[in-house]
């Protein structure tokens, strides 16, 4: 056994040097979080009357609740029973219309059996493969159990010239919770204009989707020769059309996506703006088609009567929207915005289809998701397993508060 | 009249602002009209500029692909882009065809990969499709012990990131030696548990005693499912397809983890380099110019859109289908 089990000291190992990232992380985990329980909970809490229970009260209530539901799930429901008019059964044809009636395991059985095979297999290989130290996927050969994996994924010390972790954690976090909101809030501007207009609609629509059924890997090229600056062949030079628009303000050329590529350096990290820009740029415009439908459909939907009604009464276009559009499809932001945070820690095929399969200079660009795959391509399985977990934890937590988002939902309608 | 007048004179000063009164004539319906009418055009002029610089911006990526595919490399590099081809080089199409040329290249020719995707595809849709349809029906119509928990437990799964799958899978198949087939290519995603769910849901939603009126009839379950719940659930069945189908032809790392060039998927392909090879007859597009180690962009640009444009034609012909499925699910396959 070469590395002994010891949490404690290990996490000691990791933390002063890499104090303020860690905090980074979890502080803007926390913060996350905070504002969601603050904005979900505090915000609409009901004034405390004689009669209620309080908060405590509240979460007790909700506990015991859920502990019937669950109780209900196990209980043995009492046999419907129904007059059997037929003559009396022998044992063997009991037992074969017995096994009848659970027919119904044959129809699922190919499913469940590729599920076991291909999902719930996995599951358990991941939780169980992620504590062995130096584990040979080939062989199953492993030196121990313990944490070694989690605290060299989170120090960055894998030793395979492999990507960053805490590298890839920012650039999925940076890239997600900026390029959300701002398509976010696109989509609904757009979504607006989109409804208040009534002819060519239809035109529009179809353009502004067509976005959604690409390619990330293809189109993330093309966007890639909007910014790319380009050798010099035959003496002529293309900087690409981003930089030709710059330079009429007088900007000089900018490497958006090069070798030479401008970035911040921060200890270990570097944070490379110019691609974040860029990758931005791409995910605002392959995002936007989903949001402005699902914001558009939401827009149609709402009862005309409440638009009727706020004209007879004289509001302006802009209270309109604020006190009875808003409000109305707020549901569907909040959806949209979840399910953007989501869908944007798993980002990875943009970021190969704009800066290439090693996802920018020395992994600079990486996802959490092309961490996992990066180290799956490298055999390194321990370090997959250890950080395919840590996403886990991170979307679980997403999951959580989508829940209670959700769950707020209903009280709109 | 004149009385009416002399009140809004002296009420003037205090309703001003709203100018509700054009001079001592009352109020003017037919100028309050007009000014409407100039702030609603006003307004409209503003929302259609808004409009239509978002879907040139939506758009533009799409034609700069296309004419960046037909432009010659030296056009292509110019320091002012050209926004129309002087020339139309469809040769660059040609050149992407035949990018290989001996047989054990480690990249693999256009028509092997066509061939690769369209077979994957056209099998895991159909496969999945079936195993999908039995799955839902059997959970939204049959009685078995049991059902509601492994329902339960399959749901569930649906919370876990498939990410979290790609590693274990990968040794899965790379023990049981199924690199480098079409079976590890499909396999894997045949079940989708969210499109039984949403199937199921679409199952439940038809009245039982058509179950009934069926059974007395004397079709069994199999026969009721091919002959009354397929055809009524066909739009939810038909969207499931083509998302499906287009899910494979978007796949991207698993091919990439477990399969080598040739038996890789048309995006795998398309991240390649292209380059201007020479042909066995002699023929290049440049002459030498550029040489095989300098990726040109032009060719990538034709590759792209060969492989971009069926996605386009496909939603074009089936828009009505793709947007109700992308609506309920939110998911490219």
């Amino acid at each position: 056994m070469a590395h002994e089990f010891n949490l404690l000291s290990q996490i000691l190992t990791v933390f002063p040097q890499n104090a303020v990232i860690i905090c980074c992380v979890l502080g803007v985990i926390a913060v996350l979080m905070a504002a969601t329980i603050i904005l979900l909970y505090l915000k609409k809490r009901p004034k405390k009357e004689p009669g209620s229970v309080g908060f405590f009260g509240r979460i007790k209530n909700n506990v015991k609740e859920k502990c019937a539901a669950v109780k209900d799930v196990f209980k043995k429901k009492p046999k419907e029973e129904y007059a059997y008019a037929g003559p009396e059964l022998t044992k063997g044809e009991k037992f074969r219309r017995g096994l009848k009636s659970q027919s119904g395991w044959l129809f699922v059985a190919p499913a469940l059996i590729l599920m076991a095979v291909f999902t719930f297999y996995p599951i358990i290989a991941a939780l169980v493969n992620s504590f062995k130290q130096g584990y040979n996927s080939m062989t199953g050969s492993f030196n121990g159990w313990g944490f070694d994996n989690f605290v060299r994924v989170l120090k960055g010390d894998t030793g395979t010239g492999g990507a960053d972790f805490v590298q890839c954690l920012i650039n999925t976090l940076v890239l997600t919770f900026i390029s959300v909101p701002l398509s976010t809030l696109l989509a609904l501007l757009i979504s607006v204009a989109l409804n208040s207009i009534k002819r060519i609609q239809k035109a529009y629509q179809t353009i502004l989707f067509l976005p959604y059924l690409t390619n990330a890997l293809a189109l993330g090229a093309v966007f890639a020769t909007f910014f790319q600056i380009i050798g010099t062949a035959n003496n002529t030079e293309s900087v690409g059309i981003v930089n030709n628009v710059l330079g009429w303000f007088g900007v000089a050329p900018v490497d958006w996506v090069g070798l030479t590529s401008p970035h911040w350096e921060i200890g270990r990290l570097s944070i490379p703006w110019a691609k974040y820009i860029v990758t931005i740029i791409y995910e605002i415009w392959s995002g936007l088609p989903f949001k402005i439908l699902i914001l558009f459909s939401a827009m149609q939907s709402i009862n005309k009567q409440y638009y009727d009604a706020a004209k007879v009464d004289g509001a302006s276009r802009w209270t309109v929207l604020w006190k009875i559009t808003a409000p109305m499809i707020m549901p569907q932001i909040s959806y949209l915005l979840v399910t953007g945070i989501m869908g944007g820690m798993k980002q990875y095929s943009a970021v190969v289809g704009i800066f290439g399969v090693t996802m920018g200079q020395d992994y600079d660009m990486g996802t959490m998701v092309g961490y996992l795959y990066n180290y799956i391509e490298l055999g390194q399985m321990g370090y997959a397993f250890a950080g395919s977990l840590i996403l886990f934890i991170i979307i679980m937590i997403i999951t959580w508060i989508n829940n209670k988002v959700t769950k707020k939902r209903t009280t709109y309608r | 009249m004149s009385f009416l007048s002399k009140k809004n004179g002296s009420a003037e000063a205090t309703v001003g602002k709203w100018d509700l009164s054009a001079g001592d004539e009352g109020f003017d319906a037919e100028k309050a009209k007009k000014r409407d009418k100039v702030k609603h055009i006003i307004r409209n002029v503003f929302i259609y500029i808004f409009l239509t610089a978002c879907a040139v911006l939506a758009f533009l990526p799409f034609y700069w692909m296309i004419i960046s595919s037909v432009k010659t490399e030296m056009e292509f590099r110019e320091s002012v882009p050209t926004f129309f081809p002087h020339t139309f080089q469809w040769k660059n199409y040609w050149m992407v065809f035949h990018q290989v040329t001996s047989k054990n290249s480690s990249s693999a020719s256009f028509s092997q990969i066509l061939i690769n995707t369209l077979v994957v595809g056209i099998l895991s849709t159909l496969l999945g499709l079936v195993i999908i349809v039995i799955t839902a029906y059997a959970f939204a119509r049959m009685k078995f012990k049991g059902k509601n928990m492994l329902f339960a437990i399959m749901l569930a799964t649906m919370m876990i990131p498939g990410e979290l799958f790609t590693a274990s899978n990968y040794i899965t198949v790379a023990k049981a030696g199924m690199t480098n087939s079409y079976t590890v290519l499909i396999l894997p995603f045949l079940v989708s548990v969210y499109y039984i769910y949403l199937l199921r849901n679409n199952f439940m939603q038809i009245p039982e005693s058509l179950y009934q009126a069926a059974k007395v009839d004397g079709l069994s379950d199999m026969g009721y499912l091919i002959k009354v719940m397929v055809p009524l659930t066909a739009p939810t069945l038909i969207s499931i397809t083509l998302l499906r189908f287009i899910g494979t032809w978007n796949s991207y790392i698993w091919p990439r983890l477990v399969n080598t060039a040739p038996w890789q998927m048309i995006t795998n392909w398309v991240t390649g380099g292209f380059v201007d090879r020479k042909q066995p007859d002699g023929f290049s597009l440049y002459g030498g110019a550029y040489g095989l180690s300098e990726s040109l962009n032009t060719l990538k640009m034709a590759a792209v859109c060969m492989v971009s444009l069926p996605l386009l034609i496909l939603f074009i012909f089936c828009r009505k289908y793709i947007m109700r499925g992308v609506s309920k699910s939110g998911t490219k396959g």
